[in-house]
């Protein structure tokens, strides 16, 4: 009878722990919940991207990781032109390209974006109907990479905004610390400090004017970072007998030619009441040469493509190609440049006037004239004597 | 399938337990069986192409096993028995993870213009070490015979497969084989969550977290001294909370199945010297390295200079048997003259007298925290000569940057520092007694304080919101 009760005892202790237990696993459960619900809507409030809704509550901060922030410019701007390419279009200011071109542009250039990455993000842009696409075209942007949903940079369903990318932007604790910031920084007596304490390097969102976003920060020194010396030193290091094998890395013509078609092809094709302004940029003669003498069959392989792209962009009334490379006053300045293919600020004004004026567009019956003559350069350049 | 990632922690870790407790009501076998398919499913999800090789593994050395332990053999054919078993787990280990290394040193040699491209099966270190202890044992005696069905639940156990702890036989196959872990218990389940919860925390937000700060010194760009040793200690806490953070999470995920994992980590960094760093940094490799190479080898049996010899081969393979490059090796073996010099400190040093005790201690934390980080360099380095490059620019003081970006990079290293140094280490905090097969004694019923309940839920949250792209654990590549 005694151990009969005495089990009993035991038992009934065992099952108040188990409920307690479970109570607590209920608790648990329920506060991960609430904090991560909390988060969320921290974050729906607060809309760092603007993805949502354009800034009304709280000021406006924009990103410099152009892959993420552009998935809420092309939400949350009035735009007619859409300004696409790689770093080489970085650091253009809306403000100049609306002045020197009389439209209202949205910069989207992505630093070291592939052709995949920049038709996808394109594309998002050309929902909202803009008129004109100017876009800054590299020959490599076209070698084989990750598609858009493989490619763990870019946040492709953010642009379609469908369930699992929204969810990622709403239950995501690096924006939930953001759109806090941001709220923070709204906060009027907190606001000059906020301001203070935000940079880059502990908040992702340290731009408050859109105009800013990606351009070539005041404090640098526009002489120290682009003159010939620098430019000199660059072409010396990818011309190193150890690096120039990766000057070839990737290039395949047929991959490019079907990136080409899928990319920037397709897209000229689907969208005929668009106007595509195309340009080759001015690279210094240092990238073509450094090519020539690492490997003669990339340099050829180039050619072809630019060949082929020239001559398949010619075939679209919509399109237009304009080819800057073999304008010799300023390929040839290597004080123009911070590397072999980086040009200055300057130069980026001189592209918008070319592109405004039609100065180096391309005659749609001689497509490869300027081709040509960016050959004919490249073979007569010497680089023996280029300053230390 | 990553632990780190949406289907994991809301699809197939729930719909794994709902299996194993339902399954729990129909007997004991039910259970193992339906774990061991979830485990093949959970590595198949990522590695579905070497799911063959997993179970031709286990079907090998199950066998082998079972010669061991079944038949009465002789003794000449018992070792022959163990050296088939051992030799084809190594050959297997040689031809997928070593065949492209030895290919490249010979057309180093020779310019043979040959070379090996293998695939390496994620988990394969882990699984063929584990199975090799195993067959060891049973050659000495040491093992009872194992029905199937455990024995493949030991071997492809998923909290473990990928990246350890490396298992025991003996102390996980007793645990799958007992009905008391077939039967959902709230305790050991909320235990396991917030241990699941620490580790996400340690992986998404910490090792995640100063991930960006490691290119500094291992990145193409040039680095200062200041940058240098920037990336070198980002990448020293990046792994300790990568690795011990999957480790928690492991264990974490394996208590809720009511099975108690080992441990694998004892704050490695508060160590006062190598000796001691290694009972505390990956301890079932240590323990391994110890019981099946070192003593083997003949430990410290036969005088002190052949133990020196031993501990630098065991060091040295074990730096091999993270991966096939002469990093890890240089790695190992420089682990290995950390160790030879700490024991020939110990028994030729001077006797360090208690006023100057603090002192030297300080010392001795400091001396080992910096041969640690100096070694990592080797680990994480692409090659010999990177490593070379960054140690010579963390010996260079003339090239300082220390601009904003190094000033806040430095705040982030301090306060990771201060976590690794300071923080109670998760099985303090949580009570874990992997021996006695106790957790969470002082969070138990009523005394469970509200407060430190609602904490790790949101470091839980914390660790679930910061999961925000696909990111691999270190350790898997191994």
């Amino acid at each position: 009878m005694n151990r009969k009760s005495g089990n009993l005892v035991s038992e009934k202790v065992m099952l108040k722990h188990k409920m307690s237990a479970a109570k607590n696993l209920l608790r648990f459960l329920g506060a991960t919940a609430f904090v991560s619900l909390g988060a969320a809507a921290l974050n729906f409030v607060v809309d760092p991207l603007q993805l949502f809704r354009p800034a009304r509550l709280f000021a406006a901060m924009y990103s410099p990781d152009s892959r993420m922030q552009d998935a809420g410019l092309v939400r949350s701007q009035q735009f007619d032109t859409v300004f696409m390419g790689t770093s080489l279009a970085i650091h253009f200011r809306q403000s100049d390209i609306d002045r020197l071109l009389g439209v209202k542009s949205l910069k989207l250039s992505m630093t070291g974006s592939t052709s995949h990455e920049q038709s996808f993000v394109i594309a998002a842009a050309l929902e909202r109907h803009p008129k004109r696409v100017i876009w800054q075209v590299d020959d490599w942007i076209f070698r084989d990479a990750a598609e858009v949903d493989q490619d763990i940079y870019l946040p492709a369903d953010l642009y379609r905004r469908n369930i699992k990318g929204v969810a990622g932007y709403l239950f995501s604790g690096a924006m939930a610390r953001e759109s806090a910031w941001i709220m923070a920084r709204s906060i009027p007596p907190l606001a000059p400090l906020v301001a203070r304490l935000t940079n880059g390097v502990m908040f992702k969102f340290p731009i408050s004017r859109v105009d800013d976003i990606n351009i070539l920060r005041p404090e640098v020194d526009v002489h120290e970072a682009y003159n010939a010396k620098r430019t000199a030193d660059a072409f010396r290091s990818i011309t190193d007998p150890v690096r120039s094998v990766y000057l070839a890395e990737g290039y395949q013509y047929e991959a490019m030619v079907k990136n080409f078609e899928t990319d920037a092809v397709g897209l000229i094709a689907k969208n005929p009441d668009v106007k595509f302004d195309i340009y080759f940029p001015p690279y210094s003669i240092l990238q073509w040469v450094a090519m020539r003498d690492a490997s003669a069959s990339m340099l050829q392989l180039v050619y072809d493509f630019s060949a082929y792209a020239a001559r398949r962009v010619a075939a679209f009334p919509n399109a237009r190609l304009h080819d800057f490379r073999a304008i010799a006053e300023v390929t040839h300045d290597l004080g123009n440049y911070a590397d072999v293919i980086h040009h200055s600020p300057a130069v980026d004004m001189k592209v918008l006037s070319w592109l405004a004026a039609g100065t180096y567009a391309v005659d749609r019956a001689t497509p490869l004239a300027s081709l040509e003559r960016l050959k004919a350069q490249v073979a007569a350049y010497k680089a023996e004597d280029l300053e230390r | 399938m990553l632990f780190n990632s949406y289907p994991f922690i809301f699809l197939f870790l729930p719909a794994a337990l709902l299996g194993y407790f339902a399954l729990g009501r129909f007997g004991n076998l039910l259970p193992v069986i339906w774990l061991a398919l979830a485990s093949l499913a959970f590595y198949s999800f990522s590695n579905w192409q070497f799911v063959g090789l997993l179970l031709g593994s286990i079907a090998f050395n199950y066998f082998i096993g079972l010669l061991l332990i079944a038949r009465r053999l002789r003794a000449g054919t018992r070792f022959a028995v163990l050296a088939i078993g051992v030799a084809g787990d190594l050959l297997v280990l040689g031809i997928f993870k070593y065949a492209g290394f030895l290919a490249a040193n010979l057309n180093a040699l020779f310019s043979t213009g040959f070379s090996v491209k293998v695939l390496l099966p994620v988990g394969i270190s882990f699984y063929t070490f584990t199975q090799i202890a195993f067959l060891v044992d049973a050659y000495r005696g040491k093992v009872a015979g194992y029905a199937l069905p455990p024995y493949a639940l030991f071997v492809t156990y998923f909290p473990h497969l990928i990246a350890g702890p490396i298992l025991h036989h003996r102390d996980m196959i007793p645990q799958f084989e007992r009905s008391e872990s077939k039967r959902p218990d709230p305790h050991l389940i909320l235990c396991g969550l917030i241990i699941f919860a620490i580790g996400l925390f340690k992986k998404t937000c910490l090792a995640d977290g100063i991930q960006p700060l490691v290119a500094l010194a291992f990145g193409p760009n040039t680095p200062s001294f200041d940058q240098a040793w920037i990336g070198a200690l980002a990448y020293t806490f990046q792994l300790y909370f990568d690795f011990s953070g999957y480790s928690d999470m492991a264990i974490g995920i394996s208590l809720m199945f009511g099975i108690f994992l080992p441990l694998n980590f004892n704050s490695p960094y508060k160590a006062r010297n190598i000796i001691d760093f290694w009972r505390r940094w990956h301890m079932t490799l240590s323990q391994f390295l110890r019981d099946y190479l070192y003593i083997p080898l003949g430990g410290n049996r036969r005088g002190p200079a052949l133990r020196y010899v031993n501990l630098m081969i065991t060091m040295a393979l074990g730096g091999l048997w993270h991966g096939a490059a002469w990093t890890f090796v240089i790695w190992g073996v420089l682990h290995g003259l950390y160790l030879c010099i700490n024991h020939a400190w110990s028994n030729f040093g001077p006797a360090i007298g208690p006023r100057v005790a603090p002192a030297a201690n300080l010392a001795a934390f400091a001396l080992t925290f910096l041969a640690v980080v100096v070694a990592w360099v080797f680990f994480r380095a692409d090659s010999l000569s990177s490593a070379l490059y960054v140690l010579s620019k963390m010996a260079s003081p003339s090239q300082i940057a220390f601009g904003r970006g190094e000033m806040a990079d430095g705040v982030f290293i301090a306060i990771y520092a201060g976590i690794a140094w300071f923080a109670p280490n998760t099985q303090t905090i949580m009570g874990y007694d992997h021996a006695n097969r106790t957790v969470g004694g002082a969070l138990d019923g009523s005394r469970l304080r509200p407060l430190f309940l609602y904490a790790t839920a949101a470091v839980l949250a914390f660790g679930i919101l910061g999961i925000q792209q696909y990111s691999e654990f270190i350790y898997f590549r191994f």
